[in-house]
């Protein structure tokens, strides 16, 4: 065994294994990007409504009117797989948040049939 | 020359002035990976389905009055809200607040939700947003029970 045959397979072999082991791991695409929450990190995304799949032709039947978030004028899409489209927001948030409260109140749309329940939590 | 046609190329954006298409992604990174997301599809409707309630889920900031604001938003979650329950989170703030409709409060009753609330947050703490809300769900639902007049399937 010559000299540069030890070297192939004592030195180069290993490392070309390591090294494939390497870009498996560490390449993008070769691991998931993780998405992960974490407790006490700022939430910047956008506010997204889910809702359930309209039951089809089930005999219960709930008009599921959309759901939309007060102040943007959006709706929440049915399939739930999609956060809500917005339009232009031309104010920022939290005018576009006020002017709804504001609006709520002036409509006088308190009775949300009958007493709500519920629960709080923090974490 | 092919500078100013690529120039020209760009200026006409199909999309300037409309609404995105629901193919496109939100500005921003996503929220939920797509398994995520499906896991939450199936445990919305499942349980809405099972229990003939309305689940939806809010996922935001609700503002410096949480409370108040939940309740603003369930009053716009949809036609029946009497059989309706919102669960409202937000990350951000680490406030989560379920809101039920008075025929669903019957069935629902603040403890059951209390006690839901109280395993989600367990698991939000340890990081696991879609686990909690799924695990959240299936107690509700559970306690909701399976009207004896729904026939859904």
């Amino acid at each position: 065994m010559t000299v540069v045959e030890t070297l192939l397979v004592f030195v180069v072999a290993p490392l070309a294994v390591i090294l494939i082991f390497w870009a498996l791991v560490y390449l993008p695409g070769g691991r998931r990007r993780k998405l992960r929450y974490k407790p006490g990190q700022a939430w910047e995304h956008e506010p997204v409504w889910y809702e359930p799949h309209p039951a089809g032709g089930a005999g219960g039947g709930h008009g599921t009117g959309p759901a939309a978030v007060p102040g943007s004028g959006t709706s929440a899409l049915g399939s739930s797989m999609y956060p809500e489209q917005r339009p232009e927001l031309e104010a920022g948030d939290g005018q576009a948040r006020a002017a709804g409260a504001t609006a709520v109140g002036a409509g006088g749309q308190a009775v949300v049939g009958g007493p709500l329940g519920g629960a709080r939590g923090t974490w | 020359m092919t500078g100013s046609l690529e120039v020209t190329s760009h200026d006409t954006a199909t999309n300037a002035g409309t609404l995105p298409t629901r193919d496109e992604e939100p500005d921003g990174p996503p929220i939920f990976s797509d398994r995520e997301l499906a896991r939450l599809d199936e445990a919305l409707t499942m349980s809405s389905r099972e229990t003939g309630l309305r689940f939806t889920l809010y996922i935001g900031d609700l503002g410096p009055q949480t409370r108040s604001y939940a309740e603003e938003l369930f009053a716009r979650s949809g036609d029946h809200l009497a059989d309706s329950c919102l669960l409202a989170i937000s990350p951000g703030q680490r406030v989560i607040e379920v809101v039920t409709g008075a025929g669903a409060a019957r069935r629902l009753p603040d403890r059951a939700c209390a006690l839901a609330v109280l395993s989600m947050t367990n698991a939000f703490a340890g990081g696991d947003l879609v686990g909690g809300i799924v695990n959240g769900l299936r107690q509700l639902s559970d306690q909701a029970g399976h009207p004896r007049g729904l026939h859904t399937h």
